[in-house]
C-alpha cells in the first residue's frame, strides 16, 4: 500500500471523527454489543504488550495506541 | 409457615422451632410482606405510589422509607444507563400479556414513550415531582425489597437459621444444622420433571422469568418484559434467570437486568461476576 | 497506560446502593453450590482477573526470546481498577552488530571489552593504528553477516497502574513501571485524565509520560562515532523522555467504535546502541576498520493512530492505523487488522491477524561509511532497525473459553501464532569488493503464545 495513500486516509478518518462527534453514538441501553468483551479498546492486553515490545525492539516506532518510550534496552 | 402476598406464595422455613414461636415469627414476616405490598403496589388505591400518582405534577414531600426506594431507583437508573427504569410501568397501558395475539399499535407504543424515562422525574430529596401523566412502578423492586425487609426483622430477633421465600425470590440467613437449604428452581417451558436443585446456604436468590406472561402473533413470541426505550419486548430475552447475591434486591436487580439484556444475558452476568443460572 | 471506557460492571455500586436501602445487611455475603441438574450458565464471584502469556520469538538464525508476562487487575464496578504485571524475559542466540559482511573473516570483540581470562588480539582502526586487547572474539566467516554469537540478555519488569474516579464522567490513572536488566535500567511514571461526553458515546483523555533510563553498557558505553579497535570507553550514559498523548472515543454507532489518539515524545541524552558499530570500506568496498556508531542526542517522534472496531453477532473486526514522524527523518506507516470469529456456542474464537508496516530510514543511517567520509563524520548507524524496510506479519489465535471447566466467567485459554518478515528497500548499490553478498539480509522470526486467563 501507497504510503501517501494510507497517510491521506488517515487525514480522512481523523477529521470525520472530529466533525462527527456530537450527532453520533447510541442511548444507554443500547450499549449491549459495545459491552461485549472483543469490541474494548484493550480487550488483549498482553497480547498487545507482547507485540509491542516486539515491534519496540525490531522498529523504529512505538506507540500510538498507548504511550511510546520502551522502557526496555532493546532500543 | 406460608402465607399469600404480592400474588404470590409466601413461605418462612423455620427448623427446629416450636409451634409458638413459628407462629410469632411468621406473622412478623407476614406483616411486613403485606404492609410493603400495601404501600407499594400498584393495583392498590391505598398504596404510595397511587398517591403519588394524583398529585398530576405537584411537587410533594414523600416519607423516609419511599425516599430511600428513590435513590436506590435512582442508583439502579444510572448504573444501568438507563436500563432499569421504575417509569417504564406507563407501557402497561398498551401491553396486556394475556397469551392473546392482541400486539399494540406502534404508534400508540410511540405515544407512550414520551412519559416514559427517570430522567424527567424531579427527584431532590425528600420532595418528588413527577410529571403528569408519568408512573412510577416498584414492581421490579417490591418483592425482593420485601424479603430483605423481613430478613432484616427476623435476623434481629433470632440467630437460628431460617429462609423466607416471597414467590422464589427467598434469602437465608445460615444453613439449617441438617445441611445447606435445598432450593428447587423451576424450569421453564421443558419436559423435564427434575427441577434444578440448588444449595444454599447464606444469602440471597432471586429469579426474573418470562415464561408465563406473554403474546404470541403471527408465530412470534412477545416476552412481557419491555425495552424502556423502544416500548416494545426485548429480544431474545431469556426464559428464566436466577442470581444469587448477598441481597434479595440486589440478585432481583441482577436478574431483571439480565433479561433486559436479552440475547446478551450471559455475557452481562459473566462481567458482572455473579453466580448466575440462565434458561433459554 | 491509557484510559479506555470500561463496560459497566455495576455490581459494586450496586451492593453499594443495596446497603443504602437496607442498611448493612445488605451486603453479608452469600454461598450457593449447585448440585442436581444441569444449568446453561453459570457464574463465579471473584474480583481480581488474571492474564497470563508465555511467549516463544524465535528468528531465524538468530535470536530467541522466551517471555512469560503475568497482569493481574481489579475491578470493583464503582470505577476504581488496579493493575500490577510482571515481566520477565530472556534472549539468547546471535546479534548482528552492524558490520557488513566481508569476503575476508573478520573478528570482533565480545561487548566484554577488556577482560584478563581472554587472549590478547590486535585489532586495527581504520588509520592504520592497533592496539591490543584482551577480551573474547568471535570470528565471522567470509560472506556472513557479523553477529555476535552469544548475545544473551535477561530482563525483568514490573509495572502498575490505577484509576480512580473523579466524579461520575470523569476519571484519572497514574501508572508506573520499572525494567531492569545487568546493562539497562528505566524508570517510567504517568498520569492521564478521562473525560466522557454525550451520554457517555464521546471519551476525550489526555496523558503524559515520563522516562528516566540508566544505559551501563558492559565494558562501558563507547565513545560515539570513535574507532571501534581502540576500545574508548566512557562510563554509563543516560537518556530521558517525556510524551503527551490526546486521545478521543467515539461510539459511531451499536456496533461501530472509534478512537483517535494524537502523541509527541522527545527523548534526550544518551541514544546510541552501545553495541552497534559501522563498517569503514575503501574505494574497492574492502573493509578497512569499523567505528562506533553516532546518533544525535535528541529525538522528537509525532504520532497519528486511529483505531476502528467494528462488531457482528458472531464477528468483530479492528483495524488500526498509525503514521509517525520524527526528526531523525523516519516516517512510519502501520496498518493492522484482526477479526475475530466466535464459534456458534460463543465459547471459542479464532483471530486472523495481518500487519503492514513501512519504515523510511532515518538520515543518518548508512549501510557503511567510505574511508574518506569517516573523518568528517555528524552522524551515522547502521543499526538495521533504522533503516528503509517493509514488515509484513501474519498471525492466527485460537481460544476457548472456561468458564464452565473452572466456574470462572471470563476464563480463556488462547495459543497464537505470528510470522514477522522484514525486506529492506532503498538499497544502495554495494561497491565492487560487496558484490554478491547479502548486505540487506532482513529478518525473518515467528512468535508463538500460550495465554491464560483467570
Amino acid at each position: 500500500m501507497n504510503h501517501r495513500r494510507l497517510r491521506r486516509l488517515l487525514i480522512v478518518g481523523s477529521a470525520l471523527l472530529a466533525c462527527a462527534c456530537s450527532s453520533l453514538g447510541v442511548k444507554p441501553w443500547q450499549r449491549d454489543i459495545l459491552a461485549r468483551e472483543d469490541m474494548q479498546l484493550d480487550s488483549e492486553p498482553l497480547d498487545n504488550a507482547i507485540d509491542d515490545h516486539l515491534y519496540f525492539s525490531k522498529e523504529a516506532s512505538s506507540g500510538g495506541r498507548s504511550f511510546a518510550g520502551g522502557g526496555c534496552g532493546c532500543n | 409457615m406460608t402465607f399469600s402476598a404480592m400474588a404470590s406464595p409466601c413461605e418462612l422455613l423455620l427448623p427446629a422451632t416450636d409451634q409458638a414461636d413459628a407462629w410469632e415469627l411468621g406473622m412478623i414476616v407476614a406483616r411486613e410482606a403485606w404492609r410493603v405490598e400495601q404501600k407499594y403496589s400498584r393495583y392498590r388505591d391505598d398504596s404510595v405510589v397511587a398517591w403519588i400518582h394524583r398529585t398530576r405534577g405537584k411537587e410533594v414531600e414523600v416519607d423516609a422509607e419511599t425516599g430511600s426506594l428513590l435513590n436506590f431507583a435512582r442508583q439502579c437508573y444510572e448504573l444501568s444507563d438507563g436500563m432499569f427504569d421504575v417509569t417504564s410501568g406507563k407501557l402497561r397501558q398498551v401491553w396486556r400479556f394475556d397469551g392473546s395475539n392482541r400486539i399494540p399499535e406502534p404508534l400508540a407504543v410511540k405515544r407512550l414513550l414520551q412519559y416514559v424515562g427517570f430522567d424527567k422525574v424531579q427527584w431532590r430529596p425528600p420532595h418528588l415531582m413527577l410529571p403528569a401523566g408519568m408512573e412510577i412502578d416498584f414492581g421490579g423492586l417490591g418483592k425482593e425489597y420485601a424479603v430483605d425487609r423481613a430478613f432484616d426483622l427476623l435476623a434481629e430477633r433470632r440467630s437460628a437459621p431460617f429462609l423466607i421465600n416471597f414467590g422464589g425470590d427467598l434469602r437465608a440467613n445460615q444453613p439449617p444444622p441438617h445441611g445447606p437449604w435445598q432450593v428447587g428452581i423451576e424450569r421453564p417451558d421443558t419436559d423435564r420433571d427434575a427441577a434444578m436443585v440448588l444449595e444454599l446456604e447464606r444469602g440471597a436468590l432471586a429469579t426474573s422469568g418470562d415464561s408465563r406472561r406473554f403474546l404470541i402473533k403471527d408465530g412470534v413470541r412477545y416476552g412481557h418484559i419491555l425495552d424502556p426505550y423502544t416500548g416494545w419486548p426485548v429480544v431474545n430475552a431469556p426464559r428464566s434467570v436466577t442470581v444469587a447475591a448477598s441481597s434479595c434486591t440486589e440478585a432481583g436487580l441482577l436478574s431483571t437486568l439480565a433479561l433486559l439484556h436479552g440475547i446478551h444475558a450471559e455475557a452481562f452476568l459473566d462481567m458482572q461476576r455473579v453466580r448466575h443460572w440462565i434458561f433459554r | 497506560m491509557q484510559l479506555k471506557p470500561r463496560p459497566t460492571v455495576i455490581r459494586r455500586g450496586l451492593i453499594a446502593a443495596s446497603c443504602v436501602l437496607l442498611g448493612s445487611s445488605g451486603a453479608r455475603g452469600q454461598e450457593v453450590v449447585q448440585t442436581g441438574g444441569d444449568a446453561e450458565t453459570d457464574g463465579g464471584q471473584i474480583d481480581w482477573l488474571l492474564d497470563s502469556a508465555l511467549a516463544y520469538y524465535h528468528e531465524n538464525g538468530r535470536i530467541q526470546a522466551i517471555e512469560p508476562v503475568v497482569s493481574i487487575r481489579k475491578d470493583d464496578g464503582a470505577g476504581e481498577l488496579v493493575n500490577f504485571n510482571l515481566t520477565y524475559d530472556s534472549l539468547s542466540g546471535s546479534s548482528p552488530n552492524g558490520a557488513l559482511p566481508s569476503n575476508k573473516p573478520q573478528t570482533f570483540a565480545s561487548p566484554s571489552g577488556k577482560s584478563l581470562n581472554a587472549a590478547p588480539h590486535t585489532y586495527t582502526t581504520a588509520s592504520g593504528q592497533t592496539s591490543v586487547v584482551s577480551a573474547p572474539i568471535y570470528t565471522t566467516s567470509p560472506g556472513q553477516l557479523p553477529v555476535d554469537p552469544k548475545y544473551h540478555d535477561q530482563r525483568l519488569a514490573v509495572g502498575g497502574s490505577w484509576q480512580i474516579p473523579w466524579s461520575r464522567l470523569t476519571n484519572a490513572s497514574f501508572g508506573g513501571k520499572v525494567s531492569y536488566e545487568h546493562d539497562f535500567l528505566s524508570l517510567a511514571a504517568n498520569a492521564s485524565i478521562a473525560h466522557d461526553f454525550n451520554q457517555k458515546n464521546t471519551t476525550l483523555s489526555f496523558g503524559i509520560n515520563d522516562e528516566t533510563d540508566a544505559v551501563r553498557p558492559i565494558g562501558g558505553a563507547p565513545v560515539p562515532a570513535s574507532d571501534y579497535a581502540l576500545f574508548e570507553k566512557s562510563g554509563n550514559k543516560s537518556k530521558n523522555g517525556a510524551g503527551m498523548l490526546l486521545g478521543l472515543t467515539q461510539v459511531m454507532n451499536r456496533r461501530w467504535l472509534s478512537e483517535l489518539n494524537l502523541s509527541v515524545d522527545r527523548f534526550t541524552g544518551y541514544l546510541n546502541d552501545p553495541y552497534k558499530i559501522i563498517s569503514v570500506i575503501d574505494s574497492g568496498g574492502n573493509t578497512t576498520g569499523y567505528l562506533y556508531e553516532k546518533r544525535p542526542d535528541a529525538r522528537t517522534r509525532k504520532s497519528v493512530y486511529l483505531e476502528n472496531r467494528v462488531a457482528w453477532n458472531r464477528a468483530s473486526a479492528a483495524l488500526s492505523l498509525r503514521y509517525m514522524t520524527d526528526d531523525w527523518q523516519i516516517h512510519s506507516d502501520t496498518a493492522q487488522l484482526r477479526v475475530r470469529w466466535w464459534t456458534a456456542g460463543h465459547d471459542q474464537y479464532w483471530e486472523p491477524t495481518v500487519r503492514w508496516y513501512r519504515q523510511t530510514a532515518a538520515d543518518f543511517y548508512t549501510p557503511w561509511i567510505s574511508s574518506a567520509a569517516s573523518s568528517y563524520l555528524t552522524y551515522a548507524s547502521a543499526d538495521a532497525r533504522l533503516g528503509a524496510f517493509n514488515a509484513l506479519t501474519y498471525g492466527l489465535k485460537y481460544a476457548f473459553k472456561l468458564n464452565d471447566a473452572l466456574d470462572q466467567p471470563g476464563s480463556e485459554f488462547s495459543v497464537r501464532l505470528e510470522y514477522y518478515q522484514q525486506t529492506f528497500f532503498n538499497k544502495l548499490p554495494a561497491p565492487a569488493a560487496l558484490q554478491g553478498l547479502d548486505l540487506y539480509p532482513g529478518l525473518r522470526a515467528i512468535l508463538l503464545q500460550v495465554g491464560f486467563s483467570y
